[in-house]
């Protein structure tokens, strides 16, 4: 690239994105693309963080306390639970979801409890509400744990050892639903950065050249001694430019949000140190160089800026394929994936947030892979803007 | 100077202009005159290098176009058919552009969009976006921006169209000036009155052909008809078409 070459497309970047800077759609979608998926993160994050938390401090309303005041003051002794009177009618309540669980002591308990029968406690609860399960799974846990307390003290009574009527004492391993969920949403974070990857160039880049040709600037621009590939570069460079950007915003939001949600609440322990943090972006970043080049080859055959919109939103499917065809059927990573661009970078993704061992050769191959597919979706963007057919529409 | 020597183009089964010369001297204005779709903007498209010309050739200041596009266009000022602006640019940032795009410094740049600005009289309008702007306006910026860089040879495909008279008496003393510089002007257009206003040559092309070249006066003797109007409508065989 000679020196007039270099200056004509350092033209072209400045003013692409000051063009850019200016246009409320390519900013909007900038920060929207990349704030997002972090956004996302952090409210489904901290939405069940509260839930695990409710479920610790656990209000229960109960009804006809009086049949049960032993129960009643067991349950008030218990850390986090407040006892409430029930409401005089507790099926409506459920209903209604004024209430997520509520205990109905019924009249017979306290007969049925002094004559040792097995007395009868009414758990009423809607099934069906995710969102108070953890609550009532918590109800049914402490009621069975006053069971077992009080039936172990009824032995020791008889003279009977407990741990005679414990012939199995399971323990529990608590890998809690939450938990995986947690996990889960966490393993997105990678996603939404190469998400980034594309929706920070895009507009920009419709706009170079969808939009160009829309507004008939082109051929203007083409009658300047400038090369094409001068003003590909520049394009390219403007368009990778907002996708870095994107990129650089979408991981900090990221490790932001992860640091700031007790994650500890669902069991889960995740560090983002600084070299995972560079890890990712050094992974994402020639991502930064191929969505430009291939939002800006796709939108130079579409005659309107709307069109080259209607391309490109399938375009981000691209990076979400690994993903799905993923939760299919586990991708085994084999080194030829590697080299396969949005594979490659997925596979990884994977292991830096698993936090296994990266061989250089993987993230070489990765590298230089999608460095090439660039390089030649940039030379056949260049070309296409020599193309008669191209320049004046069909 | 500009020579245009048999050059032919052909979109699909359609001869847009077939065995087209003429020469653009320095020091004059030439006028390629032709009613729509005569195929006057497909030829300064060949000259100024982004159609390929079937065949024939075309040399700009002695540089062959096809083959040394860029070094051609260096030497050429245009003003498309359709010239779009960058609506969230200012006036003054399009010629600063431009003038990057044609390798001048910096220095150089300021300069040359302030005179620009003058010769145009813009100076009301330089630093607000286009976004905005009449007609007039835009065209201003389009000139502007196609003369940045003092082209020997300037081409203007349909210059004064749509414009205002204002307009259009500023862009005709523009187009004067250049003259007067001794630049190569070509200008294409379908108003007769432009034409025989301004050229000091006249270029007639209907249906892809040169019909008749000369000077105004030449072109009413060729014809025998005293109104150039008459005459242009002669020689395009307006008369044929509309019996036909």
């Amino acid at each position: 690239m000679s020196a007039r070459t270099l200056t004509q497309s350092l033209a072209v970047m400045r003013k692409e994105l000051r063009d850019g800077l200016r246009d409320r759609r390519a900013i909007f979608s900038l920060v929207f693309g990349a704030a997002v998926g972090p956004l996302l993160v952090g409210g489904i994050l901290t939405f069940m963080a509260g839930r695990v938390r409710d479920a610790q401090d656990v209000t229960i309303p109960v009804v006809g306390s009086t049949h049960a005041p032993a129960l009643v003051q067991w349950l008030r002794q218990q850390p986090g639970v407040t006892v409430t009177p029930g409401p005089a009618d507790p099926e409506d309540a459920i209903r209604r979801q004024a209430e997520d669980v509520v205990v109905v002591i019924p009249d017979e308990f306290e007969a049925a409890f002094a004559a040792y029968r097995p007395a009868e406690i009414n758990v009423l609860a809607d099934s069906s509400r995710t969102a108070a399960r953890p609550k009532q799974q918590r109800v049914r846990a402490l009621l069975s744990r006053y069971g077992s307390e009080v039936a172990a003290l009824r032995l020791v009574a008889r003279g009977v050892s407990p741990s005679v009527v414990t012939p199995v004492r399971p323990i529990e391993v608590d890998i809690a639903s939450s938990q995986q969920r947690a996990a889960m949403i966490i393993d997105f974070i990678p996603l939404y950065i190469m998400l980034a990857a594309f929706t920070g160039g895009m507009l920009i880049a419709t706009d170079a050249t969808a939009g160009e040709r829309e507004r008939g600037s082109l051929e203007a621009l083409l009658v300047t001694p400038a090369s094409r590939r001068a003003l590909a570069a520049g394009k390219w460079m403007a368009a990778g430019v907002f996708s870095c950007t994107s990129v650089a915003l979408t991981t900090v939001l990221c490790v932001l949000v992860v640091n700031r949600i007790p994650l500890q609440d669902f069991g889960v322990r995740l560090f983002i140190d600084q070299w995972k943090v560079a890890g990712l972006v050094g992974v994402v970043l020639p991502m930064c160089a191929l969505a430009p080049a291939m939002q800006l080859y796709l939108s130079t055959f579409a005659k309107s800026f709307k069109e080259a919109q209607s391309y490109l939103g399938f375009l981000v499917l691209v990076p979400m394929l690994p993903g799905l065809i993923g939760s299919l059927a586990p991708i085994r990573g084999l080194w030829w994936m590697y080299a396969v661009p949005f594979l490659g970078q997925h596979l990884l993704l994977a292991d830096i947030m698993g936090g296994k061992p990266m061989p250089a050769i993987h993230v070489l191959l990765s590298v230089a892979a999608t460095a090439a597919v660039a390089v030649g979706l940039f030379q056949g963007f260049a070309r296409l803007l020599t193309r008669e057919r191209i320049i004046f529409g069909r | 100077m500009m020579q245009v020597d048999a050059v032919r183009k052909q979109f699909g089964a359609v001869t847009a202009v077939d065995s087209v010369s003429f020469t653009v001297p320095d020091g004059a204005i030439t006028g390629l005159l032709g009613p729509n779709g005569a195929g006057k903007t497909t030829t300064l498209r060949m000259l100024y290098a982004l159609l390929q010309p079937d065949a024939g050739q075309v040399l700009v200041d002695g540089i062959d176009a096809t083959l040394h596009p860029q070094e051609a266009q260096g030497r050429m000022g245009v003003l498309p058919d359709i010239s779009g602006l960058y609506p969230r640019l200012t006036a003054r940032e399009h010629i600063a552009y431009f003038a990057e795009l044609q390798g001048l410094s910096s220095r150089e740049t300021a300069a040359r969009a302030e005179a620009l600005i003058t010769l145009l009289d813009m100076q009301a309008i330089a630093d607000r976006r286009v976004a905005g702007f009449s007609h007039g306006e835009r065209t201003k910026v389009a000139l502007a921006r196609a003369l940045v860089h003092h082209p020997q040879n300037v081409l203007l495909d349909e210059p004064t169209n749509g414009l205002d008279v204002m307009s259009t008496r500023a862009v005709r003393r523009l187009i004067r000036q250049l003259r007067d510089e001794g630049r190569a002007v070509l200008f294409s257009s379908h108003v007769m009155q432009e034409v025989s206003a301004l050229c000091d040559h006249i270029v007639v092309i209907a249906h892809g052909r040169v019909v008749a070249t000369g000077s105004p006066d030449a072109l009413r003797e060729q014809t025998g008809h005293h109104n150039l109007e008459d005459a242009f409508v002669a020689l395009v065989g307006l008369d044929a078409e509309a019996d036909a």
